[in-house]
C-alpha cells in the first residue's frame, strides 16, 4: 500500500472516529457496551444478553458467529503481547512509556471482553494463540528497539488492519438473527472496540508515527502480516 | 422432506433399546406419531428417506449419539467424573448394540477400510460437551480437551467389555490424569524459579548495563 494512500486510509479512519467523538464522549458519560461483561454488578446470569448465545441458528451463521469471535480474541492476544514487548524497550521512557502504558491497558480490557464473549458463545479459541503471543511480543519488541517512531508506526499499521476488520466484522454480524439480544450487545461490543482501536490509531500518528525509518515498508509489512494473522485465526 | 426425516429420527431413539440401531427402529418410529401409522414404514420409503444399506443405521446412530450430548446438559453435578458418568450410564441400556454401531460408523469411509475418525470426533464431541460444563473458563482450551476425550474413549471401550467396572475405571483414569496435571504444573513452576533465579544471577554481573 503506498505511503499517501495509507495517509488517506489513516485520514478516513481518523475522520470517522472525530465524526463519532460526541458520540465517543457521551458514551463514556453513559455506560459502555463492554461495561456488561467488566462490570460485575451488570453482568451475570440474570441477562441474556451476555450469558447465553443465540439457540437454533444455522451452520452457517454459527460459523459467521464463531469466527468473528476466534479472531477477535486472538487478535486481543496479540495486541496485548505487541504492548507487552514494546513496554520491555520502551517502557522507562518518560514521553512515550505511560502511553503505551495506557494504550496496553486498554487492550486488557479488551482481552477480558473476549475471553467471556468466547465462553458465553462456546467458541472454540484458535490454536495459534502461542503463536499469537510469540509473534506479538516478538514484533513489539523489535518496533520498539528500532526507536519510538517504529514503535508508533507498528500500533498504527496494526491498528489500521484491526480497525478495517471490525468494520468488516460488524457488516457480517448483521446477516445474523437480531431476535437474541446477544447478537446485538455483541455488535454495540465490536463498535466500542473498533473506536479505542482507531483512539490507538490517532495517538500513534499523534505521536510521528510516520517519521519512522522507513515507514511505508514498515507498515506494509506489518499490515501483511496481521491480515494473514486474520485469515489464519479464523480458520484454525 | 429433511423435517420429516428429521422427526422420525427423533422418534426412532426411544426404540433403539429394544430394536437396535436398524432399519426396522426406523420403520416402526411412525407408530410413535401423534397420529400413529397403522403399519410400519416399508423398506423402500425407509430407503428414500434415509438412503440405502447401513446409511439409515448411520443416521440413527448419529442422531442418537447427538442426543446423548444433549442430554449431558441435565447432569446436575459440575464435576467432570460425574458429568462422563452420566454419559457412559447413558448407554447403558443399548450396551449390547453399541460395538455394532461404532463398527457401522468405522466402516463408513469409501478410502479406508476402517476409519478411525467416526470414534475421534465421537469422543472430541463427548470431552466438548464435558469441558463446558465442568470447565467453562479453561484457559488450557485444547490440551484439556485431548485428555478428557481419551479418558472417556478409554472408558466407554472399558465398558463395552466389562460394564461393571466402568465407574472403578473412570475415576482412576481421572485421578492419574490429575495427578499427572498437578505434577507437570509443579514442574513449570519449579522451572520458572529456576529460569528467574539464572536471569537475576546474569542481571547481577552486569552483563546488561
Amino acid at each position: 500500500m503506498s505511503t499517501p494512500y495509507r495517509a488517506t486510509v489513516s485520514f478516513a479512519l481518523s475522520c470517522t472516529r472525530r465524526c463519532s467523538t460526541p458520540l465517543v464522549l457521551s458514551r463514556k458519560i453513559a455506560s459502555r457496551a463492554t461495561a456488561a461483561y467488566t462490570d460485575a454488578s451488570l453482568s451475570g446470569a440474570q441477562d441474556p444478553a451476555s450469558s447465553s448465545t443465540p439457540p437454533g441458528l444455522d451452520y452457517k451463521q454459527r460459523n459467521v458467529l464463531d469466527r468473528a469471535i476466534r479472531v477477535d480474541q486472538a487478535g486481543e492476544i496479540a495486541a496485548n503481547w505487541i504492548y507487552k514487548g514494546q513496554m520491555v524497550v520502551l517502557g522507562k521512557d518518560l514521553h512515550v512509556g505511560p502511553i503505551i502504558q495506557d494504550m496496553w491497558d486498554q487492550e486488557k480490557r479488551h482481552l477480558i471482553v473476549m475471553d467471556k464473549l468466547q465462553v458465553q458463545h462456546h467458541v472454540q479459541p484458535t490454536l495459534l494463540s502461542g503463536v499469537a503471543k510469540v509473534a506479538g511480543f516478538g514484533l513489539g519488541a523489535v518496533t520498539a528497539i528500532m526507536g519510538k517512531e517504529a514503535a508508533m508506526a507498528c500500533t498504527e499499521a496494526v491498528e489500521t488492519v484491526i480497525g478495517e476488520h471490525y468494520d468488516d466484522q460488524l457488516v457480517a454480524l448483521e446477516t445474523l438473527p437480531q431476535s437474541h439480544p446477544s447478537i446485538p450487545l455483541l455488535a454495540r461490543v465490536i463498535r466500542e472496540l473498533r473506536d479505542d482501536e482507531l483512539e490507538h490509531l490517532d495517538t500513534a500518528v499523534q505521536h510521528h508515527s510516520q517519521r519512522a525509518p522507513a515507514h511505508a515498508l514498515l507498515s506494509a509489512v506489518v499490515g501483511g502480516g496481521c491480515k494473514i494473522a486474520i485469515r489464519l485465526c479464523k480458520e484454525i | 422432506m429433511a423435517t420429516t426425516s428429521a422427526r422420525l429420527l427423533q422418534l426412532a431413539i426411544p426404540l433403539v433399546k429394544t430394536h437396535g440401531f436398524t432399519r426396522e427402529a426406523l420403520s416402526r418410529s411412525v407408530l410413535s406419531l401423534p397420529t400413529p401409522h397403522a403399519q410400519p414404514l416399508p423398506d423402500a420409503a425407509i430407503t428414500s428417506l434415509f438412503g440405502q444399506g447401513d446409511n439409515a443405521r448411520k443416521s440413527l446412530i448419529d442422531t442418537w449419539l447427538e442426543d446423548a450430548r444433549e442430554q449431558m446438559k441435565a447432569t446436575q453435578s459440575t464435576v467432570v467424573k460425574d458429568v462422563l458418568w452420566a454419559r457412559l450410564q447413558h448407554n447403558e441400556p443399548v450396551l449390547n448394540y453399541l460395538p455394532d454401531a461404532f463398527a457401522v460408523l468405522a466402516s463408513s469411509s469409501t478410502f479406508l477400510p476402517l476409519d478411525p475418525e467416526p470414534a475421534i470426533t465421537h469422543a472430541a464431541k463427548v470431552a466438548n460437551e464435558a469441558c463446558w460444563i465442568a470447565y467453562p473458563t479453561e484457559k488450557s482450551w485444547h490440551t484439556r480437551r485431548a485428555s478428557i476425550a481419551a479418558i472417556y474413549l478409554a472408558s466407554e471401550l472399558h465398558q463395552l467389555t466389562s460394564p461393571s467396572t466402568t465407574y472403578q475405571f473412570l475415576s482412576s483414569l481421572i485421578e492419574t490424569s490429575s495427578a499427572a496435571e498437578t505434577s507437570l504444573t509443579e514442574a513449570q513452576i519449579f522451572g520458572s524459579y529456576v529460569f528467574k533465579s539464572w536471569a537475576g544471577i546474569v542481571k547481577s554481573t552486569g552483563v546488561f548495563l
